[in-house]
């Protein structure tokens, strides 16, 4: 009887908490909705891909040099990373997309200037990855994706669905924001590129 | 357990105290689940697909064990819940600290302070000590509760 009554009660605990659950996520808005299965990849440990190399993906068209340095597209790999010497040089050239991994919060305190907000824990980041590849850009162009540096791996998890949807040339700014303040560069706040 | 140790006196405020501590952590965690589910990515114990369902659901299982325990309804099954919920946080904590991984426990919510990998391997000693003590509050109460049904 006490046995039923402890099962019964866990239950009712645990349908309750369910409910409360399924209420909360459908109520929340998109900054805090999850989807209720995780649709992103684990990333095998740290990556440690080689540098772009002028000769890498040379059937395709290359992008153009960057003082002296080039960043051809890899259709072999996700990403490559980038210091931030390349990832200011890419900034200056004006014409390159970048690409901000972390939560808006975060973004809207301070972000690199002209980067796009793609919060990869958001719900509507798939959406805004699909609105990218639909927006018909070069898909062989430098794509600049960051995130906090260190051990984040947000800017290597919104490369992978980047490079799903067909982008070749995703460029992981390997220090990420701190290093980008660091070397005191523009940066904007607000929910504006 | 001695009648001391599980008097009806000590036993209102052990609840109180679990009660009020696993409220705060769910609803630390539900006002971010995106953040609670990257602290939970960031422990590489689980797959993919699951890790944003548990990041919905867990802090509601705390919230609605914690009220219980508060007013005192299914007590029982509350309080160990709340245990369960306890061993798989130590179990997990314990894991990254022997793999020599710092995460942010992401107990209360989502960290909003930056720390170092030292500090954070420092926290997480801390964290296993805490809850091992929060575990020793749930065992007073189920001894508490087991008393009551004998007698």
């Amino acid at each position: 009887m006490k046995r039923n009554s402890l099962w019964r009660d866990t239950l009712s605990i645990l349908v309750l908490a369910g409910v409360a659950a399924v209420a909360s996520n459908a109520l929340a808005g998109p900054e805090r909705k999850l989807h209720w299965v995780g649709n992103f990849q684990e990333i095998a440990g740290p990556p440690k891909p080689p540098p772009p190399t002028p000769t890498e993906g040379a059937a395709v068209t290359p992008a153009p040099a960057l003082g002296g340095r080039d960043f051809p597209p890899h259709p072999s790999k996700a990403w490559v990373e980038v210091s931030g010497d390349d990832v200011a040089a890419l900034h200056a050239r004006g014409d390159i997309l970048f690409i901000d991994a972390r939560r808006t919060s975060v973004y809207r305190t301070g972000h690199i200037a002209g980067s796009r907000s793609m919060a990869i824990w958001e719900s509507d980041v798939d959406d805004k990855v699909k609105a990218l590849f639909a927006e018909g850009r070069d898909q062989s162009a430098p794509v600049v994706v960051y995130c906090s540096g260190g051990e984040c791996e947000d800017s290597h998890m919104l490369s992978e669905k980047l490079y799903k949807v067909g982008f070749d040339n995703v460029l992981v700014y390997k220090d990420g924001f701190p290093d980008w303040e660091k070397r005191g560069l523009a940066v904007t706040k607000g929910d504006t590129p | 357990m001695s009648g001391r140790l599980s008097s009806p006196w000590l036993t209102s405020r052990v609840q109180f105290v679990l009660a009020a501590v696993f409220v705060v952590a769910g609803f630390g965690k539900i006002a971010d689940p995106p953040g609670f589910a990257h602290e939970i990515y960031n422990y590489k114990l689980l797959p993919g697909f699951a890790i944003n369902a548990i990041a919905i659901l867990l802090p509601w299982v705390e919230v609605v064990s914690g009220l219980a325990l508060f007013l005192g309804l299914a007590r029982r099954s509350a309080a160990r819940l709340l245990g369960v919920l306890l061993l798989v946080f130590v179990v997990a904590i314990s894991v990254n600290l022997v793999r020599g991984r710092p995460v942010d426990c992401g107990c209360f919510g989502t960290s909003k302070v930056a720390k170092t990998d030292a500090e954070r391997l420092r926290d997480m000693k801390w964290v296993i000590l805490r809850d091992v003590g929060l575990l020793l509050l749930v065992g007073q109460v189920l001894g508490a509760v087991r008393r009551e049904e004998r007698v």
